[in-house]
């Protein structure tokens, strides 16, 4: 096949899994039905099943990822909507975005550490707690792969919105607030998802202890860079 | 058939796929522009970071409306995982992540998650309490 033909191919091949993924999940709403996690495993089981290369793979999708800037600057739309609770609640806010940021970091470096991992593998880990394109940027300016981030990233959300109710049930946590930023801090978007399930308010302190926490690691981790 | 009133008013009602598509270009522009600047001042932080808060001060001063942009933006927000797949599959380059090291960051991540979230939420609820006396 032609490098255009085949840049098509899977460019089509994405969109069509994406989209019946979507539907899937909407029929049956569990955990293992997410539409990242179908569309990535499928696509993945394609390009090994027909020998194809990550470099073929990414010839055809590689403006989606492109779409990633754009899309990490629509956040300030939700921050803007719900700037009334940010008014009225910025300290504890504050308080859960810096806490968590660092619980995340400190964290991820205590495990690469005792496992010993490369520092590449390290930097990559670090920022794996915070929204996808805003943790690939925080992994690039730290020296890391931004496409391993996006696993971590992604596995860290799944795993986090899979639990999060669980682990709700067995910690003393009754307060609007902390079960939303239980989801919004430990598995990002996926988390918002799940908090919004569980009441408009838990989604809305999700969704800013995400976005928050996301823009604190990033200024955390230029600061270092200049340092 | 006196067909002016509606012939009139087709520029200002742009169907909404239209009008989402205009306003995802618009965003598309507007991060464009703030990454080529952000490269050319040599600035050390990721343009999408400084196009969000530029954005974000503009639709709080009211330069900008939300009406301009918010179609545009919460379609890119709603397939944000789209846009993250194929950085994902940089796995299949991969394949040292099916040995032993794969096991060893699975266990990180799945071990960091969950002290994240347990720490973050008593520490929120503790808060939480101390500035409203009960809880809800």
């Amino acid at each position: 096949m032609a490098p255009f033909a085949k840049a098509l191919f899977w460019c089509v091949c994405t969109l069509a899994v994406y989209l019946a993924a979507r539907r899937l999940h909407r029929a049956c709403g569990r955990w293992w039905s997410s539409p990242l996690l179908v569309t990535w495993t499928a696509c993945g089981l394609l390009i090994v099943l027909l020998r194809a290369s990550y470099h073929e793979y990414l010839a055809g999708t590689h403006w989606l990822v492109w779409l990633l800037g754009p899309a990490t600057i629509a956040f300030a739309i939700p921050i803007h909507r719900h700037r009334a609770m940010i008014r009225q609640h910025w300290l504890l806010l504050s308080v859960g975005v810096v806490v968590g940021s660092l619980l995340a970091i400190a964290t991820s470096w205590a495990f690469a550490s005792f496992f010993e991992l490369s520092p590449e593998l390290r930097a990559s880990l670090l920022p794996r707690s915070i929204t996808t394109p805003l943790a690939m940027d925080a992994s690039r300016l730290l020296g890391g792969v931004p496409e391993l981030t996006a696993v971590f990233t992604a596995l860290t959300g799944l795993f986090g919105a899979a639990v999060g109710e669980t682990l709700l049930h067995v910690l003393p946590v009754r307060s609007y607030f902390a079960r939303g930023a239980l989801f919004g801090m430990g598995a990002h978007g996926a988390g918002v998802a799940k908090a919004t399930e569980l009441g408009q308010e838990e989604g809305v302190i999700a969704s800013l202890i995400m976005i928050f926490s996301g823009q604190f690691t990033i200024l955390l981790v230029a600061l270092t860079t200049l340092l | 058939m006196d067909l002016g009133p509606q012939i009139k008013s087709v520029p200002l009602s742009l169907g909404r796929p239209t009008r989402q598509l205009l306003q995802t270009g618009a965003l598309i522009g507007f991060w464009w522009l703030i990454q080529s600047l952000v490269n050319a001042l040599h600035l050390p932080l990721p343009g999408s970071m400084v196009g969000l808060v530029l954005l974000w001060v503009m639709l709080d001063r009211g330069v900008l409306p939300l009406h301009w942009l918010e179609h545009g933006a919460d379609g890119l927000l709603k397939h944000l995982m789209l846009f993250f797949v194929p950085a994902m599959l940089a796995l299949v380059d991969h394949p040292e992540m099916l040995s032993l090291l794969g096991v060893k960051l699975f266990v990180t991540v799945l071990a960091c998650t969950l002290i994240v979230m347990a720490g973050t939420a008593c520490v929120v609820e503790l808060g939480f309490r101390l500035c409203h006396g009960s809880v809800r």
